[in-house]
């Protein structure tokens, strides 16, 4: 079975890895960190597509692959001393639902329509679009924030 | 007695000038995307570092202020805080300088200097490097959602092109408000014309993969990690900010569609 998922779990590593490497190049993170940004990446990726694999909701395979990523960075806290916090939170930012959210505002835009059809479908298609950019970001918050607060690493 | 004897006058100056350079630093590390605890922290460490005995930091999402006591003396001073964005390495750099200055042995002339320097040498990559990086960014983040291959090197250029138009725009002092919505309607047209021109049949995906440069995923995730942290002043201040970019950013993909003779849909 694991053998079945391999290829879309593989997929959805590396892109994540690239989007991650992409976002720490945006972010001013130095060359040598961005083998780290594309670990983390694919970590998270890989965490979230287990547990969606798993049938988990996308919130709660979110929540999963934030809380892994962060207490995984922890572990690595040595090594990547205090960038370790951002290292988490940009491997988590290909998680951030940017499409849902986009697509939540032009619900609310077409609601708006002067000659609205099918106000029904669009209503409850955008509510569940704002719900879930609301709890993932939400549960990738929390995800990131609770082994920060029980596994205290140095700031500075 | 003279102002330039008198002892009190002397140590009110030395606070007032200890106030602005932890203001100074703290600004830099706001400004390079820190949670309002580390920022919080990095002021009161250099504050410390450098001779106050206590310290209060309130950071808004456009002005800090501080109070600095020694003894009977205490200063109040407040400074403004630029556009914030992420400058990781930049971030680091004044990290390392708060825990030097907090160790001691650091006058508040070589702290100042110091952080200039930082600020006016710390590397940042190339412009075309990055958008490059980005247009990468944005085509796996198509390929996360389910795009399809023809789309991928459309959403890839749409990408690349918003994010060196974006760096362009925001180098020339536009509302950043305003450079959402112009790069969202750039990179969605040019991705979802470029999408049917290949022959995708995810042209709507496509234009929404374009534009995600533009989803403020750091000051998301840190609006809510400053209101877990208690500062929910700062925290909502910075989820409206995010909102507002969206709703800019979704208005200039419904100008893009009502181009491309796209029906307006979720």
């Amino acid at each position: 079975m694991i053998l079945d998922l391999l290829p879309h779990l593989l997929h959805q590593a590396a892109f994540g890895a690239i989007a991650a490497v992409g976002f720490g190049v945006l972010f001013n993170f130095g060359l040598r960190a961005l083998p780290w940004c594309a670990a983390s990446g694919a970590l998270t990726l890989a965490v979230r597509t287990l547990g969606q694999d798993a049938g988990w909701s996308l919130e709660a395979a979110s929540f999963a692959a934030a809380f892994v990523t962060s207490c995984a960075v922890r572990l690595l806290h040595v090594r990547l001393g205090t960038a370790s916090n951002a290292m988490a939170l940009v491997g988590c930012i290909p998680m951030v639902p940017g499409s849902f959210f986009g697509q939540a505002m032009l619900g609310l835009f077409a609601l708006t329509a002067p000659h609205l059809e099918n106000a029904e479908p669009t209503i409850v298609l955008t509510m569940q679009y704002m719900l879930r950019v609301m709890f993932t970001v939400g549960a990738i918050g929390a995800g990131l924030a609770i082994p920060t607060h029980l596994l205290r690493t140095p700031d500075f | 007695m003279p102002e330039d004897l008198d002892p009190v006058a002397l140590k009110h100056r030395e606070l007032e000038q200890i106030a602005m350079v932890a203001l100074r630093a703290a600004r830099l590390m706001m400004e390079s995307g820190g949670r309002a605890q580390v920022v919080r922290n990095c002021g009161a460490m250099v504050a410390v570092g450098l001779g106050a005995e206590t310290v209060a930091l309130r950071g808004g999402y456009a002005s800090m202020e501080i109070t600095v006591t020694s003894g009977i003396n205490t200063s109040t001073r407040m400074i403004a805080v630029g556009r914030l964005g992420v400058n990781h390495r930049l971030d680091q750099a004044i990290r390392q300088l708060a825990s030097r200055v907090a160790k001691g042995g650091m006058t508040i002339g070589e702290t100042s200097e110091e952080l200039s320097r930082l600020a006016r040498t710390t590397p940042r990559h190339p412009a075309w490097f990055v958008a490059i990086a980005v247009g990468l960014a944005c085509t796996a983040f198509g390929r996360l959602l389910g795009l399809d291959w023809p789309a991928f090197l459309p959403v890839l250029v749409a990408g690349g092109v918003g994010q060196y138009t974006r760096h362009t725009l925001l180098a020339h002092g536009t509302n950043p408000f305003l450079v959402a919505a112009l790069i969202a309607f750039l990179s969605a047209t040019i991705g979802g014309f470029g999408a049917r021109l290949a022959g995708s049949a995810m042209v709507d995906l496509a234009m929404m993969a374009s534009i995600l440069l533009l989803v403020p995923g750091v000051p998301a995730t840190n609006a809510q990690a400053d209101i877990m942290d208690g500062y929910p002043t700062l925290g909502s201040a910075q989820a409206v900010s995010v909102i507002m970019v969206m709703v800019f950013a979704a208005t200039g993909v419904l100008f893009a569609q009502a181009l491309l003779g796209l029906r307006l849909r979720p």
